[in-house]
């Protein structure tokens, strides 16, 4: 079998590099510089937690308005869908979920100037 | 949020022609009743910064209200057997198999038994819970089991069975592992105390990887085995594990022992759905739900990497829990298509709850053809079923590890895929993995495809609606007709049209479809190839069911998952299959561009080159400023060139005579190359350092007044409507289309 393992993205985030996450905010959408593609590509290979699942993106009306949900790991388990947390712009979106994200794999608060809505 | 799922359905046939009936099989478990409309389908994709949803209603009998009722579907495959007089009557008997179990302990499994659930008699072989082996039996209210004391392994052969002596009122059941080093020894024989008379339930299938809930030969199943069998046998005595072992070993035990039961081969009618018995007994059976055949046996020894070769060495049958190839829902609606309609992208609109906060409109898609030899326009448009097929409810990203990093962002999740998370019971795609890992190879239309209709997800489909919208936009007249058409009929399908189109993503292909392009195009016809990753695997069609393929990926390819080794072959014909670069027939060759990789951070726009100012194809580039970049604008990542991307590469097959138009290979890290593109590893290949990843617009004449346009991009098609339809990418593509309707030769 040729297996894709959850646990084969182990670059190490540094928490001290706000640098990189004044990056993201700055353009959510990249193009992004080498250390940030490497943190992207933990955070989006297996960034969210087994037990609550991965954050995705529900579409409440095409091109339009998406809900933050959550896509757990096991076929057939409903997805989560977060009413309350509803974006305009897939941009703005893909920010809220690097901060989430960002908090939970370096177990540090972003300083308070993140968490302003975007620039 | 629109729900398209409280009501789904399949149109069948998949395809017709006008004046030919179709019937629409429609469930529902929530709504008794929905309106139906019957539309045409001219753009799919609701996405309000495109050309928006576009459909046309159409004055049809059988619109108006429709009464619902809800069709469950039963997954899982397993064989079989019908009743007979010989095994409602055995006495002292042994049955066993070779097994390469894929869930072992996962849940209770069934290997072979004749057993009735609801009234829990009869006898069966399988995994318990924990996944040992177990025999049981039972009657009356009374049962005798034996287990093994260790679990199977998982993918790894053993040899099982259970014994039943009347006389000596013993049962045993017996493992023993074929390759018993280094930790995976789970040879064991238990016995333990059976009944010394028993009478086995009447009218009751013997059934091979699943049990039967209750009688009939139509029963439905449960308890299914997720793994491979290999030469089950049933034998009229208790035989020890020696014994055992050589009635399994012998690919054909003597059909006169009188105490020889049945011995299924299924090397035998790999294609079909027919299992065969070599015993004197004759108990053949049937599968359902399409199994996987044509697996390599306990025996296989590397020596042949096709069935048809050595056909001995195939005697497995892999079984899924999840197999799913026929809904098997009653027809709700029946329609003769109007003789008068045009060909087309069709779909039948379901709606209910109009007015709440989450109406439903769902759509069931079907495709009317050009009836062949009667072509209403000169231009057609491939409807590509063999790919919508492929991708059929596709939960790739639901499912796979690197779905997010691959699509550079955030999973969009529609209502589909929300659906499809948790019913698995529609079936999957080639593109996922069963629930025991092994990969998906065969698809079929006889069931609801959330991905192949309008509001689905617009990957394929809803990406080639782009074009018809353009050729609307245009005016311009065109036929439908489909792969399976092509398939079927070969060229007689594309001879009649002085061009064909191909839309943004041709990638499934059989032998035949190859064959037919390659004659159109040296027999003078115009393709264009308006896509990328075109002419990419090689399927099959199954030999009599419509609408039903097969697909191997193999050790090469962009592939979602690894076919076995040895398994590489289809079942369905014998054919190789895998990529048809693997298969000597690289798409560069019919196309002059092929498959090298994929970008999904940006799209980019193609930069003309010096072959785009020859005055030869001055025609080509007429009312374009070749100093300004080639869509630098687009739905699918704001450029006409991404998603997934073709270069000329005359290593491969691209023509001497081929013209290099436009190429974007500034694509930056995104620009991912294909797996078989790396000859080494090494760093530095990416787009932004690899000029090899790119996306190429070529053009080349073919014999007798042919020729060939290429764009080797996925998102072409979705720049046409920009700006108004007023843009490079539709004045070339019209350029290019006016120029090969015109039957002067080029």
């Amino acid at each position: 079998m040729l297996v894709n393992y959850t646990a084969a993205a182990h670059w190490p985030i540094d928490a001290s590099r706000l640098d990189l996450v004044e990056e993201f905010r700055r353009k959510p959408r990249g193009p992004h510089g080498d250390e940030l593609q490497k943190l992207l590509h933990r955070m989006r290979w297996s960034g969210d937690s087994e037990a609550s699942g991965r954050y995705v993106l529900v579409v409440k009306e095409p091109g339009r308005r998406w809900a933050l949900g959550r896509l757990p790991r096991m076929r057939g388990k409903p997805i989560e869908i977060l009413s309350n947390q509803v974006f305009t712009s897939i941009a703005e979106a893909e920010w809220e979920v690097f901060k989430r994200r960002w908090e939970a794999l370096t177990g540090t608060s972003l300083p308070p100037s993140f968490k302003e809505p975007m620039a | 949020m629109t729900d398209t799922t409280a009501v789904l359905g399949y149109a069948w046939p998949l395809i017709v022609s006008p004046g030919e009936p179709i019937a629409f099989h429609l469930s529902s478990k929530t709504l008794d009743g929905a309106e139906a409309t019957l539309v045409r389908v001219r753009c799919a994709d609701p996405d309000p910064n495109g050309p928006g949803l576009k459909l046309t209603e159409l004055d049809c009998a059988i619109n108006g209200p429709v009464a619902l009722a809800n069709q469950p579907i039963y997954p899982g495959s397993c064989a079989i057997i019908p009743d007979s007089p010989t095994l409602a009557k055995l006495g002292a008997f042994t049955v066993g198999a070779f097994l390469w179990p894929t869930l072992p302990g996962a849940r209770p499994q069934t290997i072979l038994s004749r057993w009735r659930e609801d009234i829990k008699a009869g006898w069966r072989l399988g995994l318990d819970a924990d996944g040992c082996l177990e025999f049981v039996l039972a009657a009356k209210g009374q049962s005798w089991r034996v287990a093994s004391r260790l679990p199977l392994l998982t993918r790894e052969w053993v040899l099982a069975g259970g014994a039943y002596d009347p006389a000596t009122g013993r049962i045993s059941v017996m493992v023993r592992s074929l390759d018993p080093q280094a930790g995976r020894d789970r040879s064991v024989v238990v016995e333990g105390e059976g009944p010394t008379s028993l009478s086995w339930p009447m009218d009751t299938p013997l059934v091979i990887a699943a049990r039967a809930k209750d009688a009939g030969d139509a029963a439905l199943c449960e308890a299914f085995y997720d793994g491979k069998i290999d030469r089950p046998r049933v034998y009229a005595a208790a035989l020890s594990i020696d014994g055992l072992h050589r009635l399994c070993e012998a690919a054909t035990p003597a059909a006169a022992d009188p105490l020889l039961i049945a011995a299924w081969d299924f090397s035998q009618d790999i294609p079909t759905d027919q299992v065969r018995d070599l015993s004197a007994h004759r108990l053949h059976g049937v599968l359902r739900q399409m199994p996987t055949r044509a697996m390599t046996g306990v025996n296989w020894n590397g020596s042949s990497e096709r069935w048809t070769e050595a056909p001995s060495q195939y005697g497995a049958i892999h079984f899924h829990s999840d197999d799913m190839a026929d809904a098997g829902w009653a027809p709700t609606l029946h329609l003769t298509t109007p003789s008068a309609w045009r060909s087309g992208f069709y779909a039948l609109r379901l709606r209910a709850r109009q007015g709440n906060a989450d109406p439903v409109e769902s759509f069931v898609a079907f495709f009317v053809r050009a009836e062949l030899g009667k072509p209403q326009s000169r231009l057609a448009f491939v409807a590509s079923t063999g790919t919508f097929l492929a991708y059929a409810n596709s939960a790739l990203r639901l499912d796979q590890v690197h779905a997010e990093a691959m699509l550079e962002g955030l999973l969009t999740l529609s209502h589909d895929d929300l659906y499809l998370q948790e019913h698995r019971e529609l079936g999957l795609s080639t593109y996922d993995t069963h629930n025991d890992g092994s990969g998906w190879s065969i698809s079929t239309a006889r069931r609801p495809i959330l991905n192949t209709r309008p509001r689905g997800n617009v990957f394929n489909y809803g990406n080639d609606t782009h074009l018809l919208d353009w050729l609307e936009e245009l005016g311009q007249s065109y036929d439908i007709i489909t792969d399976d058409d092509i398939h079927r009929h070969g060229v007689q399908t594309l001879a009649p049209y002085a061009c064909v189109i191909t839309g943004s993503h041709p990638e499934y292909i059989s032998r035949e479809i190859w064959d037919a392009f390659d004659a159109y195009q040296q027999g003078g016809g115009r393709h264009m190839y308006l896509g990328g990753n075109g002419f990419y695997w090689r399927i099959a069609y199954h030999p009599t069911l419509p609408h039903t393929i097969e697909m191997r990926r193999g050790m090469s390819g962009l592939r979602t998952w690894e076919g076995e080794a040895g398994e590489t072959a289809l079942a369905f014909t014998g054919e190789p299959s895998c990529t048809w670069r693997s298969n000597g027939r690289p798409p560069q060759r019919l196309l002059g561009v092929g498959f090298d990789g994929q970008v999904f951070t940006e799209s980019s726009f193609y930069r003309w080159l010096d072959g785009a100012r020859d005055p030869s194809v001055a025609w080509l580039t007429e009312g374009v400023d070749l100093d300004a970049p080639l869509g630098d604008f687009g739905l699918r990542g704001n450029g006409a060139a991404g998603i997934e991307i073709d270069r000329v590469e005359p290593t491969l097959g691209s023509p001497p005579g081929l013209v290099w138009l436009a190429t974007a290979d500034r694509l930056g890290y995104g620009g991912t190359p294909t797996p078989e593109e790396l000859r080494t590893l090494h760093r530095g290949i990416m787009g932004d350092q690899n000029a090899q990843v790119r996306a190429d617009l070529a053009f080349f004449p073919t014999a007798n007044g042919g020729a060939v346009f290429s764009t080797g991009s996925i998102a072409w098609v979705c720049a046409l409507s920009h700006a108004g339809y007023r843009n490079n990418v539709s004045q070339v593509t019209g350029n290019v289309l006016r120029r090969f309707l015109d039957s002067t030769p080029l």
